[in-house]
């Protein structure tokens, strides 16, 4: 189905996807869309495509087949229109190590289109969202992995763009950096700009985009935000028991929107398709004699989405040039 | 040890397998030892022969001489050329680094025994033609020379022989005249002898004779001076007695003597008579005849019967010709540069624009490349390409920015070597700045290529490295160019370095002016705007990968 029947145009709009590397599809018919002021996660293990994808949508990498629009311009007759309005963060720090932070923003700021007062701004608010106007003169080598990771997002979207392109943008950074990565990319969003996350910490998604595409093999293997994915894959809640003395077989019989699902000695899984059960279960376990010592309840997760639709299978033989 | 063993194994390990550098160690070498070693062929006599152009305006046996010695010798080609200035053109147009002159007359001036010269027309940068040129030359002027003087050596060879034939058949006859007269002068000693003593014995008898013939004359004259003696004494007596009557007469005539005249006066007896009335009559005779005989005429020498020989019929050879020539004159070589330049050089004239075209390819072409590695590396090369700034504008900065460092490299080195080893700077210093424009451009896009090529840093070094020793070694950076057989310099017109080395030493060495470079000027320029088009070609591909 067609994505361009929306009221409000998507600012990324992929349709039909297909990259090839020699006989190999990178991307096999991806369809996806990011709306102006939405963040959204892309995910998939090694070698599903994300890269490529981002490759794609930065106009870095051509592609063989399908549509795709940034900010109303198809790629890749409109590519320097496209650029305009894109931001780029890649997941390599890709700054230049010998020059200081303020030049690095600078020498970006221009090379995106800003020009005159409005760079000496653009840098003057980029230094300001990084944090770094203490250190903006410094070097970018003698600055800290945290320092560096800001800088690199501040250089991406210092000329306020319309699209952000997010690779990995907090990996291996300290907490405070990473809060501070997440409020930029919320601001963004809040200003309207269209978000795409390339990501594999599925907390880091779900903390910070309202919707998930899930790539594997080069196909969109599942959309939507995090509840309704595990929703539609039928995942349950967990209740993990810890009881005084073990439980005995068939304890929880005539409960039936519940059923265990692991048992070893004092300790129980049970799995609840509806919240409204758990009181249900415990009155069980009290009936049985096993007095409940503690008890957690694991809420399914993007994870668990993410581990349903692509498996626990080592990908590591497909991860190359995807 | 196990510690040591395991830390040897793991480096060998990883050494092997870096094939980059693997390549580096080994290839590296070998591209180097065989340029290296083809170019330098030419020392150790393994060039090609240059072509030398000849003109023989002398048409004389020195200009046959030297055409068919210079036909026999391998380390050039003769090229004869009908004039001087059609020779000329062939140096200035770079077809010969030198062309060989025998002036109009040389072949009478060296009979004349006068001196000569052979023109060497040179290009003053092509020193080792020039030298190989220089050389032959040398060999054949002492050739020319050796045989001018070995034919006026035979000559006064076979002179001296003639010459001591003569001596020998003169002092043959010379011993012969020699022992006749011996042989004469014993005959005549005998003869003398002889003769003495016949005059010996006739001198007595010729005293004997005399001795009698003088007593017998002196009795004669005795006997005749004798009534003389008495004439003359009665005379005296007579005379006396006349006086006295004379005396008594005039005693007589008193008053009257005066009157008496003078008797007559008798006749004056001479002096010589009344001497002989006075003297001994045999005093008289001896002094008349003499005491003695006196010495007998001498008698007729002795007819000596061995006549005198005549002289012997002298076997005088003839006096042998001296040479008809004179000594053979000497040929001098006159050297003249075809470009006005000094025909010899300041060496830092090619090794400051050569050595600095080495390391401006260091510099703009490893900077390129790695700085565009860099650039893909740090991740910023992507970067840059998501936004407006296009690849050929970025490239193009960094280009620039290279070639801006690459021009003021070039300035700097060429004043060091200006204040530092007084190279010359041409009639035109400014001049410099085509060639030099040209070769930063060229060298600048080269590192363009390089990048395109390379797939990493590790592989730039090796391959850039092979790329740069070898556009330099080949296009004659760092030794005359032609040094290198005539297909490695073929083969280095397709190196920019050729280009721009063949203008500094039009400009710097030949001293020509900003017009005689344009041509390189504007290749140099064409290899880098191909070399900028096959880069981008290449790094787009690379890139977008």
């Amino acid at each position: 189905m067609s994505i361009y029947g929306r009221r409000v145009p998507p600012l990324v709009a992929v349709e039909d996807l297909v990259k090839r590397y020699d006989a190999r599809a990178a991307l096999a018919g991806v369809t996806l869309a990011v709306e102006p002021g939405e963040v959204v996660a892309l995910l998939g293990p090694n070698g599903a495509g994300k890269s490529t994808m981002l490759g794609v949508l930065a106009t870095l990498l051509p592609f063989d087949a399908g549509r795709v629009t940034i900010a109303g311009h198809a790629l890749p007759a409109e590519g320097g229109a496209a650029r305009r309005a894109l931001g780029l963060v890649p997941q390599q720090i890709a700054l230049y190590p010998t020059l200081s932070a303020r030049e690095n923003l600078r020498f970006f700021a221009r090379a995106l289109g800003c020009t005159g007062r409005a760079t000496t701004r653009a840098v003057d608010e980029a230094l300001e969202t990084a944090g770094l106007g203490a250190r903006a003169d410094e070097p970018v080598a003698r600055l800290s992995g945290g320092m560096r990771r800001r800088l690199n997002l501040a250089c991406g979207i210092l000329h306020r763009p319309r699209v952000v392109l997010l690779d990995e943008p907090v990996v291996g950074v300290d907490p405070q950096s990473r809060e501070r990565i997440f409020d930029a990319v919320a601001e963004l969003a809040r200003d309207g700009a269209a978000v795409l996350y390339s990501t594999h910490q599925m907390e880091e998604a779900e903390r910070v985009c309202r919707r998930a595409v899930l790539l594997d093999r080069g196909r969109v293997v599942g959309e939507g935000t995090p509840a309704t994915l595990v929703a539609r894959l039928g995942i349950t809640p967990t209740l993990h028991l810890h009881t005084a003395r073990p439980l005995p077989t068939g304890w929880l019989d005539g409960i039936p929107a519940a059923e265990v699902t692991r048992t070893s000695g004092c300790e129980a899984a049970v799995g609840v398709r509806e919240l409204a059960a758990i009181p249900a279960v415990l009155s069980a376990v009290l009936r049985a004699g096993g007095d409940v010592v503690d008890m957690t309840l694991e809420r399914p997760s993007l994870a668990d989405a993410f581990f349903a639709l692509t498996g626990r299978a080592l990908r590591d033989d497909e991860s190359t040039s995807a | 040890m196990s510690a040591f063993g395991a830390a040897l194994t793991k480096d060998l390990r990883l050494l092997a397998r870096d094939r980059v550098g693997l390549v580096f160690l080994t290839l590296a070498p070998i591209v180097v030892i065989t340029v290296a070693g083809l170019s330098l062929a030419a020392l150790y006599g393994g060039a090609s022969a240059p072509v030398v152009p000849l003109v023989d305006e002398d048409g004389g046996w020195v200009g046959r001489g030297v055409r068919e010695r210079l036909a026999s010798e391998g380390a050039i080609r003769v090229r004869q050329v009908a004039t001087r200035d059609a020779a000329r053109a062939l140096v200035v147009g770079k077809s010969a680094g030198a062309a060989l002159v025998v002036p109009s007359g040389t072949s009478d001036a060296i009979a004349d025994g006068r001196t000569a010269r052979l023109v060497v027309l040179s290009d003053p940068v092509r020193t080792v033609d020039v030298t190989t040129v220089r050389a032959v030359v040398q060999e054949v002027r002492h050739g020319l020379e050796t045989a001018a003087r070995e034919r006026a050596n035979d000559e006064l060879a076979a002179a001296r022989e003639r010459t001591e034939a003569a001596r020998s058949a003169l002092e043959h006859s010379g011993a012969d005249l020699r022992q006749q007269l011996d042989a004469l002068t014993d005959r005549l000693d005998a003869a003398r002898r002889e003769a003495a003593r016949r005059r010996t014995s006739l001198r007595a008898a010729l005293a004997a004779n005399a001795a009698r013939r003088v007593a017998a004359a002196r009795a004669r004259l005795v006997d005749a001076l004798t009534p003389l003696r008495g004439f003359l004494q009665e005379l005296t007596t007579k005379r006396a007695a006349f006086d006295a009557w004379m005396a008594d007469v005039r005693k007589q005539a008193g008053r009257f003597a005066d009157r008496v005249p003078p008797p007559p006066e008798p006749p004056v007896v001479p002096p010589a008579v009344a001497e002989l009335t006075r003297t001994d009559p045999e005093t008289l005779a001896t002094r008349i005849i003499g005491g003695d005989a006196g010495p007998p005429d001498l008698p007729p020498l002795p007819d000596v019967d061995a006549a005198i020989p005549r002289l012997p019929a002298l076997d005088v050879p003839s006096l042998p010709t001296l040479p008809s020539a004179p000594l053979p004159g000497t040929l001098d070589v006159e050297e003249t540069s075809v470009t006005g330049a000094p025909a010899r050089f300041n060496t830092f004239d090619q090794n400051v624009p050569g050595f600095s075209v080495t390391f401006l390819l260091l510099g703009v072409l490893l900077g390129v490349s790695l700085g565009l590695l860099d650039e893909r590396d740090w991740g910023t090369l992507e970067r840059v390409r998501a936004t407006p700034l296009s690849l050929p504008v970025l490239l193009g900065a960094k280009l620039a920015a290279r070639f801006t460092v690459g021009i003021v490299q070039m300035v700097l080195l060429f004043v060091v070597g200006w204040l530092a080893f007084d190279v010359s700077l041409g009639p035109a210093p400014w001049a410099l700045l085509l060639p030099t424009t040209g070769i930063v451009f060229a060298g600048t896009a080269f590192g363009l290529v390089v990048a395109g090529l390379t797939p990493s840093r590790e592989a730039v070094l090796p391959i850039g490295s092979i790329a740069i020793l070898t556009m330099a070694a080949v296009g004659g950076c760092w030794w005359p160019i032609d040094l290198e057989p005539d297909w490695m310099r073929r083969l280095a017109l397709a190196f920019p370095t050729t280009w721009a080395m063949e203008a500094y030493n039009d400009l710097m060495i030949r001293r020509w002016g900003a017009g005689a470079v344009v041509g390189a000027t504007a290749v140099l320029v064409a290899y880098g705007l191909l070399y900028l088009m096959i880069g981008l070609a290449l790094f787009r591909r690379r890139v977008s990968r």
